[in-house]
């Protein structure tokens, strides 16, 4: 009977250590992984975003996403984010396209990360009808997993 | 004898992840003082011109972005940089920040913006920069340290 209890004890503990030392060691191999989903997300948002689709540009962040654009105006959550994509898409970015290369990314946690990436854009026009010949600047996320998928909880954006 | 203390091992575990929820909450309006008072510590550092002190108030790993997005990492490269620019043309500088929101992403991590002034008495009107900084902070042995930091100008 005692026996019995300790082999459970022991396979307990001996569970609960392996758990530990697993999780450890999968955190080296998953961030390669995750490393690979971030940029897909990335690109993943870039195709919505040039296909001036406002709904799936908006859906890539989580429901209670932050977006602050250059000039330091917030949208808050999926509805506010979409009226700004409609917004933006409708009037002085309508013929724009842009491109993203992710410059870096740092994990925070198992399922958080802090991006960086490097954007550019032609097309685009000053909000009194000008064209502007190319913007760039900087893009930083910080985004979050969500069964399996990575989403923008937080993005701001600076142009150079 | 084993056993009980697997058990209690476990009724620990499951607990603590229990009490780790309930705790968030209230935790919040703690964490939110002190991160104001970090803030506000960061600014004092700044305005003495102490390029190791602000240094410090990074992870040793810590991550900083210029307005023109030129990177620091670690707290070598960040003194450097301080000291760069608080002997050039920040000399006579000033900075006022103040939190605009907080957003906690984990019960050790939030993200931090702040409204950003940096009064110079040579730049027109004095004001030499205007925008926001972004932080992402952790807490580390309980205290608030910048992770990575990103600053806007508008």
């Amino acid at each position: 009977m005692i026996s019995n209890r300790m082999k459970t004890a022991l396979a307990i503990f001996l569970f609960l250590a392996f758990a530990s030392v697993g999780a450890w060691a999968q955190m080296g191999s998953s961030m390669d992984a995750d490393s690979a989903a971030i940029k897909q997300s990335v690109a993943a948002w870039s195709a919505a975003w040039n296909s001036h689709d406002a709904h799936a540009t908006a859906m890539k962040y989580t429901e209670d996403g932050d977006f602050t654009n250059t000039t330091g105006i917030p949208s808050h959550g999926w509805k506010a984010l979409e009226d700004h994509y409609n917004e933006i898409f409708t009037t002085f970015l309508k013929d724009a396209h842009r491109t993203d290369s992710v410059r870096s990314i740092r994990f925070l946690n198992a399922d958080t990360a802090s991006v960086d990436i490097d954007w550019q854009m032609t097309g685009a026009k000053t909000r009194d009808g000008k064209d502007v010949p190319i913007r760039k600047g900087l893009l930083t996320w910080i985004v979050t997993k969500h069964n399996g998928e990575w989403m923008i909880a937080i993005y701001h954006e600076t142009a150079f | 004898m084993l056993f009980k203390a697997s058990l209690a091992a476990l009724v620990v575990l499951v607990f603590s992840g229990v009490g780790a929820q309930a705790q968030m909450a209230s935790g919040h309006d703690a964490d939110t003082a002190a991160i104001k008072q970090f803030v506000a510590g960061f600014a004092d550092t700044w305005n003495n011109h102490d390029a190791r002190g602000v240094a410090a108030h990074y992870v040793e790993d810590g991550d900083f972005t210029s307005i023109k997005g030129e990177p620091s990492h670690g707290r070598k490269e960040l003194e450097d940089h301080y000291t760069t620019i608080f002997s050039t043309f920040l000399k006579n500088a000033h900075t006022t920040d103040t939190v605009k929101t907080i957003r906690f992403l984990g019960p050790d991590l939030a993200s931090v913006d702040l409204d950003w002034l940096v009064n110079e008495p040579s730049a027109p009107g004095g004001v030499l920069r205007k925008g926001l900084l972004t932080w992402v902070l952790t807490k580390r042995n309980g205290q608030w340290m910048i992770l990575v930091y990103h600053e806007f100008s508008f």
